[in-house]
């Protein structure tokens, strides 16, 4: 081998400061290269160069990078700056990375150890670096702290063993063909409606998630609620009063319900069974990507693209180990004794570690287990510097989770007691916890409430002093919120434990859903419906199911991706001859749609002075500049306001409290609320 | 064919997802019969669309067949 330093490629700058700082003892010294930091320094006599990606910096795309041209079967990788010009500091940092490739005689890939870092490694390696990707080697580490990132560099492995990058680049390349032929094809279809050019957008994961959603948008929207009523009983024994629900939840008719009052009110009841035992709550499974959005989304209200983000900050400060892994399961080499030592160092879990240190830890595992990464952990390193509020509530969570884990069963008693009148049943029924627990560490987040119930014996005797009536209708199922629609990809296992929260996010971006109320658009019911009619597959949970199964056997290394993308081009060239076959009726279909949806958008709400027109947002043909106007000027109404010039504006589901004009959001660095009417009570006075 | 309710495509009335809430609403007003012991069915459709619970589309067929 000739005498060169050691190339070291990380995926993100902050990991590669982390990797110089750990190997070097704080030795290092940065420098730049091409306008970006590298860090250089001496280990065990030999010279060391890290340097970083930013995410991906090259990506899959065609030659032409025409939009309407398709079908589209032959990819390439091209640097990021070539296919998004936005993407100039990419081409620096592939500079950089080839200039320091020339020096070098050894390449270590650092990226995170999952199949889009092995795919950022396996690119720069192989284009930047000059076919470098098989003689390289691989550093692989869980968490960004000196002991295992030393640990990882003692032990580098051969690329070549650890190879995700193929089922990566795959991956890459069948999202790419997928994506782009079929909303091509669509684009095209709706264009040749006679409207102008505009992007409708499916992917592989994307259609079947857009499914779920439209199918129970259609459930909502078609809902008609059925009455029933409720009853609960006042009963009284020497001044105790107590209050015991009807046994039936749901009684259907009115009738009814009256005949239970009147054959209750009045008589005596006797408390014939109280049942109490006492059930163990074993502790929660250590957090895995998806649970730790699910929860995260349960106890702050983050999305699970946030929570993701948050996470992956707080990896890259040492702080957690990697988020994005679909481990439930801590193994003992993560060595628990001293990370919970590690956390008794903060005030705020030392007693609790202290109580754990005790005895000799041992965590509860969940089912799901992932050979690259274990469970999300803390690395008991105590955060240097304060955290933000939302890193900071992610953190606890993540610590609290992991102490739970290793916690004992809780136990709780529950209580339930059956009154009964005549013919009818009424029923109370409590718990309360009796011993915490995993609970006690777990705190706010464990959930579990007590209910007393008063204390009732068998055989007592009290008298029913009324029996309230309560008319209910039947509820709705809720929307898919982020949290819960993660959940159903998972379960349908549809997308990756990387990719499930930016597809959310892309349907939101894209117009199909709005808001975080995940209310699906006419333009995203539009889609979803003319797909099922003309082109069902490209909705498909089953094929996109399918195709996550062979991208796994790829992974490990069961399966040929030169196969799985052959198929795939097999598949697109038959949904493209279904939807040439319906073109002019899909693009009748979503031409609508789509026009409808740009006209939505331009309503603001009915106008609060005529209250009959609509105020829309219209652009002065003679200053070019928006502002809000009452379409009913033809009639007389000249209601209108003055709109911010700069950012996009989205419209609140309520208007204004104080005046009723419509409220809008003013999209931005800064985003805000703001009340159309320029005379609104509410606005401030300058 | 348009749809008199949204001015999507009518097959032959109504668009796919009104005659769907329309086959709903109709199938719903037994059951408020039996729930209630009677029931007009203008004020059937009154409280269908008062009530928050209702969906967008039954809200929209209830205020056609209410005239």
């Amino acid at each position: 081998m000739s005498s060169g330093y050691t190339l070291v490629i990380c995926e993100k700058p902050d990991a590669a400061r982390r990797v110089s700082d750990a190997l070097s003892e704080g030795e290092s010294r940065s420098e730049r290269v091409e306008g970006t930091t590298v860090f250089r320094f001496n280990r065990k006599g030999e010279e060391f160069v890290v340097c970083a990606a930013q995410g991906h910096l090259y990506e899959v795309s065609d030659p032409a990078r025409e939009r309407t041209v398709y079908p589209v079967f032959d990819v390439e990788w091209y640097s990021s700056d070539l296919v998004d010009e936005d993407s100039a500091s990419a081409a620096r940092r592939i500079l950089a990375i080839r200039k320091l490739a020339s020096g070098a005689s050894k390449f270590v890939n650092a990226c995170d150890f999952d199949v889009e870092g092995e795919t950022i490694g396996y690119n720069l390696l192989r284009y930047a670096c000059g076919e470098k990707e098989k003689s390289a080697f691989r550093a692989t580490f869980s968490a960004l702290t000196e002991e295992d990132l030393v640990k990882a560099f003692d032990d580098l492995k051969p690329q070549e063993e650890l190879g995700l990058a193929r089922a990566g680049r795959a991956r890459h390349a069948i999202d790419f063909v997928w994506g782009v032929n079929l909303s091509r094809a669509l684009s095209q279809s709706a264009l040749g409606s006679g409207h102008r050019y505009r992007t409708v957008s499916v992917g592989r994961v994307q259609g079947p998630t857009l499914g779920f959603l439209v199918e129970r948008e259609r459930e909502i929207r078609t809902f008609v609620p059925v009455p029933y009523w409720k009853a609960s009983g006042a009963f009284e024994r020497d001044g105790m009063k107590l209050t015991a629900g009807y046994a039936r939840d749901r009684i259907e008719t009115k009738q009814t319900a009256e005949k239970i009052r009147g054959e209750c009110v009045g008589r005596e009841a006797v408390a014939a069974a109280v049942r109490r035992n006492t059930v163990q709550i074993g502790p929660p499974v250590p957090f895995n990507i998806g649970d730790l959005q699910k929860e995260a989304y349960r106890a702050f209200g983050y999305t699970p693209s946030r929570t993701l983000q948050i996470a992956e900050g707080l990896y890259l400060g040492a702080f957690i180990s990697y988020p994005r892994t679909g481990s439930q399961r801590l193994p003992p080499s993560i060595n628990y004794r001293s990370i919970i030592r590690g956390l008794g160092k903060v005030p705020e879990y030392s007693a609790h570690a202290a109580e754990l240190l005790k005895g000799e830890p041992k965590p509860a595992q969940g089912a799901k287990s992932d050979a690259a990464h274990p469970a999300i952990h803390p690395t008991g390193e105590k955060p240097k510097h304060p955290l933000e509020v939302s890193e900071l509530a992610v953190f606890d969570l993540v610590v609290r989770r992991f102490l739970a884990a290793f916690g004992p069963s809780a136990r709780r008693e529950l209580v339930e007691a059956t009154i009964v009148v005549g013919e009818h049943q009424f029923r109370l029924a409590g718990g309360r916890t009796v011993f915490p627990g995993w609970m006690k560490y777990y705190g706010r987040y464990a959930g579990y409430r007590d209910v007393e119930v008063p204390l009732v014996s068998e055989g007592e005797r009290f008298k029913v002093i009324g029996v309230a009536l309560e008319e209910k209708f039947e509820q709705r199922s809720p929307r898919y919120n982020p949290s819960s629609l993660l959940e159903k990809m998972e379960k349908e296992g549809i997308g990756t434990k990387a990719t499930r929260a930016d597809i959310i996010a892309t349907l939101v971006g894209r117009g199909y859903v709005s808001g975080e109320n995940m209310e699906v658009t006419d333009l995203g019911l539009s889609v979803v419906e003319t797909m099922a009619e003309y082109v069902p597959s490209i909705i498909s949970t089953e094929l996109t199911r399918e195709m996550e199964r062979k991208l796994e056997a790829v992974e490990g290394r069961s399966g040929s991706e030169a196969e799985l993308l052959r198929e795939t081009v097999r598949s697109i060239v038959r949904q493209l001859a279904e939807l040439s076959a319906n073109e002019e009726a899909v693009g009748r279909e979503i031409d609508s749609a789509q026009t409808a949806s740009v006209a939505k958008s331009f309503v603001l709400g009915k106008c609060p002075v005529c209250k009959t027109g609509d105020l829309r947002i219209i652009r002065s043909k003679a200053t070019k500049k928006r502002f809000v106007g009452c379409f009913n000027y033809s009639n007389g109404c000249r209601a209108s306001a003055p709109l911010p010039q700069k950012g996009a504006l989205r419209t609140a589901s309520k208007p204004c409290e104080r005046c009723s004009w419509p409220v809008v959001y003013v999209a931005g660095r800064h985003p805000w609320r703001l009340c159309v009417n320029p005379n609104c009570p509410g606005r401030r006075k300058p | 064919m348009k749809c008199p309710i949204c001015g999507r495509e009518a097959a032959p009335e109504l668009c796919r997802y009104h005659a769907e809430a329309k086959e709903k609403i109709q199938a719903a007003y037994s059951l408020w019969m039996k729930a209630y012991g009677n029931i007009e069915w203008k004020d059937f459709l009154d409280n269908v669309k008062r009530n928050p619970q209702t969906g967008q589309w039954v809200k929209e067929i209830a205020e056609l067949l209410r005239g």
